[in-house]
């Protein structure tokens, strides 16, 4: 009976958070079938592991933790991490629709944050993504990356930096406030 | 950046955590007097507030390759064969020593005598593999019941079995005939061998309960040498065989490194027969013990639905107790 119920519980688990999971590794891995893969071992991993996670856990951040070892693990070896990179910048190009002229400002501006999100290294993308499009706080991104949530945040400030100067006269500028 | 005032490489920092909204209130005041002052910062923080935007409206914009049905469902399949596989496992301390109970889907799919003392964890997973998880809750119903099966109160474990793990279908032959014994029955490898239709097949059975994946529950304890000695258990553990057998009132003598079923001592059934006898009954005490089956009290040979022989009376003659 117990079995029975956390199972059923397993699957409110997947059908929560699966899709978010799947769209992290994809923005980590930037293919579509590493994505599926990953992210399936993810819950499979999860499922193994599941009974023993105590009561009251943060499962959401713990699902991170997992995809987040599994990615990269994944990137381990400098070759598969630029073919990611060149993905990335294949399919952002590959994603802009035809747009009016201001829109295509925009667009362009947010495929070229992305690539630059692309080359950034590895802990600085991972805990840009989990900070900027998931949300995570910083000590679930720090338990994430096996670091400090001062580290995270760190890792975090210094991708924006990075994406900053990148982006140097390709942010919006109109009129700065003046004091 | 080298050029930057050191006022501003200070502020820098909190100048962030303002444009992306993580600045606690004080840093926020120091903030704002400083670019109240300072242009360059004023412009650097309205630049990250511009990519602060950005990096949101990038939240929700559909990604290439966004659609996570096909993966979700193949997920599913993935997780029913994982289910199917995956094992939860309990190690309990018993009078024969620290046991491992493992249960799957399907039925109770391992018990295990683990090595007393020393790390369980790597030995687990050598057993088990990693579709292993240790799960007490899911096995403490059997381990009341065998506890209640090693204190004699418990005659059957009418466990549902995963079979899975034997071997081949000559194995799991040899266990399901190896199941049928009774409590409280024995009988030897030859015996087993005729039984399913190989009798030359000693060795070959003898392997097959080596392996038995499930101990006590498939009662390859019942099973001995042809010479009544017990030969062999759990590796080198033959004092276990010893005491599952004294549990069902098998009686044992001592021989040199080895126990020995007295069978001068035991209730015998003919192979085919629906009575028992004392052993010396006709030509039993010259028969091989392969077509035989010896049981430790009358009251055994009858819980397995045998009836006295009407020629010896053992209900009239018992063997001396």
């Amino acid at each position: 009976m117990g079995r029975v119920m956390a199972e059923d519980a397993f699957e409110a688990l997947v059908g929560a958070h699966h899709a978010e999971i799947r769209r992290y590794l994809l923005r980590v891995t930037a293919r579509a079938s590493d994505a599926d893969d990953l992210s399936q071992e993810t819950f499979l991993r999860a499922f193994r592991a599941y009974r023993a996670l105590p009561a009251g856990a943060n499962v959401r951040a713990w699902l991170f933790t997992i995809a987040t070892n599994l990615g990269r693990n994944h990137f381990r070896g400098q070759s598969r991490r630029r073919r990611a990179y060149a993905a990335a910048a294949w399919e952002s190009r590959r994603e802009a629709p035809e747009r009016a002229d201001g829109q295509v400002l925009a667009d362009e501006a947010r495929a070229r944050v992305e690539r630059v999100i692309g080359g950034l290294p590895e802990k600085q993308r991972l805990a840009f993504i989990m900070r900027k499009m998931h949300e995570l706080d910083y000590a679930e991104i720090g338990t994430s990356l096996r670091c400090s949530a001062e580290s995270a945040r760190a890792n975090v400030f210094q991708a924006l930096r990075k994406i900053r100067r990148e982006l140097d006269g390709h942010l919006p500028t109109g009129t700065e406030p003046e004091p | 950046m080298s050029r930057q005032p050191a006022g501003c490489r200070e502020i820098e920092p909190h100048l962030l955590a303002v444009a992306t909204g993580e600045a606690e209130a004080v840093a926020t005041e120091r903030v704002e007097d400083h670019v109240a002052a300072c242009r360059a910062c004023r412009a650097e923080l309205h630049h990250y507030r511009a990519l602060e935007g950005m990096v949101r409206s990038l939240r929700g914009v559909p990604l290439h390759g966004d659609d996570a049905t096909l993966a979700r469902a193949e997920l599913a399949s993935r997780l029913a064969d994982l289910r199917s596989r995956m094992v939860g496992f309990g190690i309990f301390a018993s009078s024969l020593g620290p046991v491992l109970i493992g249960r799957s889907e399907q039925g109770v799919a391992l018990v295990q005598y683990l090595p007393a003392g020393g790390s369980l964890t790597a030995h687990v997973r050598r057993l088990l593999g990693e579709d292993a998880v240790e799960d007490r809750a899911a096995t403490e119903d059997l381990r009341v019941e065998l506890q209640e099966y090693l204190e004699g109160r418990r005659a059957r474990l009418d466990w549902p079995l995963d079979l899975r793990r034997t071997r081949s279908d000559f194995q799991r032959r040899v266990l399901e005939a190896t199941a049928a014994l009774p409590y409280g029955a024995v009988t030897s490898y030859a015996g087993i061998a005729a039984r399913i239709g190989a009798p030359t097949a000693v060795r070959p059975v003898a392997q097959a309960l080596r392996w038995n994946p499930l101990p006590i529950v498939i009662p390859c304890h019942r099973v001995i040498g042809s010479t009544g000695a017990l030969t062999g258990y759990a590796g080198k553990r033959v004092e276990l065989k010893q005491r599952l057998l004294a549990v069902e009132g098998v009686k044992t003598v001592t021989v040199p490194h080895d126990f020995r079923v007295p069978r001068e001592a035991m209730y015998t059934l003919m192979d085919g027969d629906r009575e028992y006898c004392v052993p010396t009954c006709g030509s039993l005490s010259t028969t091989p013990l392969s077509k035989l089956t010896l049981f430790g009290t009358r009251e055994r040979a009858e819980a397995a639905g045998l009836a006295p022989c009407a020629t010896c009376r053992p209900d009239l003659h018992p063997l001396p107790a």
